[in-house]
């Protein structure tokens, strides 16, 4: 073990996580599967935009189909903070809403496992979604406490539990927030899948996906959870020392597409981060696309609004040239 | 009115789910009885949900968290806890509290340790204290710690062993390293890449009851902060933790809202009769 692996097992032993991003790009990345990936790049410049419409264009922009299908929306809900922006904005949650049920969806519900606070209810009140979503109550599934069942193989685990809610959708959305994370290097649509693992079973925060490593873990959930879309808020994201103590960071966008691997990539250029030098991303890169030059960017381009990111203090060279 | 909630949600199965009509699982289960134990006209109910709960012990002594999932993990704490309020000095007991004896935090071992004597900074914490993990093979947090601490505090009456004496010990240790500079507690650590950590209510609470019962541990600081945190949490769960928590260090607190007994919750509602009947005082 060289002296960098030494100390990603030691922190990750100590209750953080990995150094899993930073370093030195040492391997080509993959292609990606054939084709290419369709990512809409959406302007807006506060909440109080047409959210709504900005959606149906940018679904039309990656032909987004759910027709049928029994949709789940996964929020990023981390906090008891209704001033900062370290939860996923309610008029993003409520626009996805009425999309999915545009599209002819045959369910939406909403679901997430916050990953160290347990009231779930309480912080989804908190962050304006009980008043703000009709019929949330309702619509809504804490995975941390939901009916599990076993799903085999996970990493090097024989199996792991996961929420039936969750394993019942026929597509999951991942509502992000575009955030910068001090161990990850960007939270964004895939970081976001740790919030369908389960508490109950794994704890508060979910240590075992530390111990298997936070870049292995997230590449697994991708895998376990293919059908899946991505609408990020970035319309206020934040940067510096997130995901949870860092700034609001203004970026005005949502970022929407069917190819997660794609949407972080292209969320990182946005935020002034080079994609490659994240180790989820180069983990998922055989099962979606991570070069450019695979991504067809629709509306915007990521040259056009990127505004970079004020990075952690211990990633500086993940910045993009 | 909480304990006929909790009398009206009761599974077929004896247990309780975290939410009416979800699967029974171990933690609110145990929270519910803990709730009913002294309630007479529970006692049907208590009974049920005491058979399923010591069906779940698994051959290592832990307990497993609800029927689909056959492996140990952090709320053995809370059937030993349970046992110990009972009286039931038995086998069972006997093995779960092995099984936490055995159960530590892997920060604890030569590897992590020595990772962290080099890069000390990346989270600030003393790696030579010996505390608990949400399931074995992952690192020590606060919650966990906290059960662990409340049911060996109360097996130790039975069982009075050097280990058991030896591990609270080394427990109460960790948990005072890991108090944040407001004199909380945060889920996991106090520092982190040098920031320090913001505490929670809940983890003060739980923190601060697996702390009680050592006259010697000066926690003032910390009891007047989670009395600020009762009163000002939006938290209607941390509410009740604290609650729990300071009655069981013998503080008056003014009464709970009774807005947060609307809650679908089955552990706001055990842990508001486990507040009035202080259970683990």
């Amino acid at each position: 073990m060289n002296r960098r692996g030494f100390l990603q097992a030691g922190i990750a032993g100590v209750g953080a996580a990995q150094l899993g991003c930073g370093g030195a790009a040492p391997s080509p990345i993959p292609a990606g599967p054939p084709g290419r990936s369709a990512v809409a790049i959406l302007k807006a410049a506060s909440y109080s935009a047409d959210l709504l419409d900005l959606m149906r264009r940018g679904a039309a922009l990656c032909g987004l189909e759910a027709k049928g299908k029994r949709v789940l929306l996964k929020p990023n809900l981390v906090e008891f903070a209704s001033t900062t922006a370290i939860n996923t904005h309610v008029a993003v949650i409520a626009a996805a809403i009425e999309l999915f049920h545009g599209l002819g969806a045959a369910e939406v519900l909403i679901g997430e496992g916050p990953g160290h606070r347990r009231d779930t209810i309480g912080m989804a009140g908190e962050a304006g979604y009980r008043s703000g979503i009709q019929k949330f109550d309702s619509l809504f599934t804490d995975l941390n406490r939901d009916d599990v069942s076993a799903f085999p193989g996970f990493a090097d685990l024989p199996e792991i539990f996961l929420p039936n809610t969750a394993r019942r959708a026929d597509l999951i959305v991942s509502l992000a927030k575009m955030k910068t994370h001090h161990w990850a290097g960007a939270t964004l649509s895939m970081k976001n899948f740790f919030g369908l693992v389960p508490g109950s079973v794994y704890g508060w925060p979910k240590n075992q996906l530390h111990q298997i490593g936070i870049d292995r873990s997230i590449g697994e959930l991708q895998r376990v959870f293919p059908r899946s879309f991505a609408i990020v808020d970035g319309i206020v994201g934040m940067e510096g020392n997130g995901p949870i103590q860092g700034s609001p960071k203004q970026s005005g966008v949502l970022v929407m597409g069917g190819d997660l691997v794609a949407v972080d990539a292209t969320c990182c250029r946005i935020m002034g981060i080079d994609p490659a030098r994240l180790e989820y991303l180069r983990l998922t890169a055989a099962r979606g696309h991570l070069l450019a030059e695979h991504i067809d960017q629709r509306a915007e381009s990521a040259a056009a609004v990127r505004t970079n990111f004020a990075l952690p203090v211990s990633l500086k060279t993940i910045r993009l040239a | 009115m909480s304990l006929d909630f909790l009398r009206s949600t009761q599974n077929a199965d004896g247990g309780w789910g975290f939410f009416p009509g979800k699967q029974s699982w171990l933690e609110p289960t145990a929270y519910a009885l803990m709730a009913l134990h002294t309630d007479s006209s529970s006692a049907r109910n208590f009974e049920r949900g005491w058979n399923l709960m010591r069906s779940w012990q698994l051959p290592g002594g832990g307990w497993q968290p609800c029927a689909a999932v056959r492996q140990p993990q952090w709320t053995t704490a809370l059937c030993v806890t349970l046992h110990c309020l009972r009286g039931v000095h038995d086998d069972a007991l006997r093995r779960g509290v092995a099984w936490l004896l055995d159960t530590s935090g892997i920060e604890n071992r030569l590897q992590y340790r020595l990772a962290h004597l080099v890069s000390p900074s990346v989270v600030e914490l003393d790696p030579s204290f010996k505390a608990w993990p949400w399931l074995p093979g992952c690192s020590s947090w606060i919650e966990p710690t906290a059960h662990a601490l409340v049911a060996l505090k109360k097996a130790a009456k039975a069982l009075p062993e050097a280990r058991v004496a030896d591990r609270i010990g080394m427990g109460e240790k960790m948990l005072l390293d890991r108090r944040c500079k407001d004199g909380g507690w945060n889920y996991g650590n106090r520092k982190i890449l040098g920031t320090d950590l913001p505490s929670y209510p809940e983890t003060t609470a739980l923190a601060l009851l697996g702390l009680s019962g050592n006259r010697e541990l000066d926690l003032k600081a910390s009891l007047v902060l989670a009395l600020r945190q009762f009163r000002e949490t939006r938290s209607p769960l941390a509410r009740v933790w604290l609650a729990v928590s300071l009655r069981n260090h013998g503080l008056p607190l003014p009464p709970l809202l009774g807005k947060q007994l609307a809650s679908p919750d089955t552990m706001i509602h055990a842990l508001d009769a486990m507040a009035a009947n202080g259970a683990l005082a």
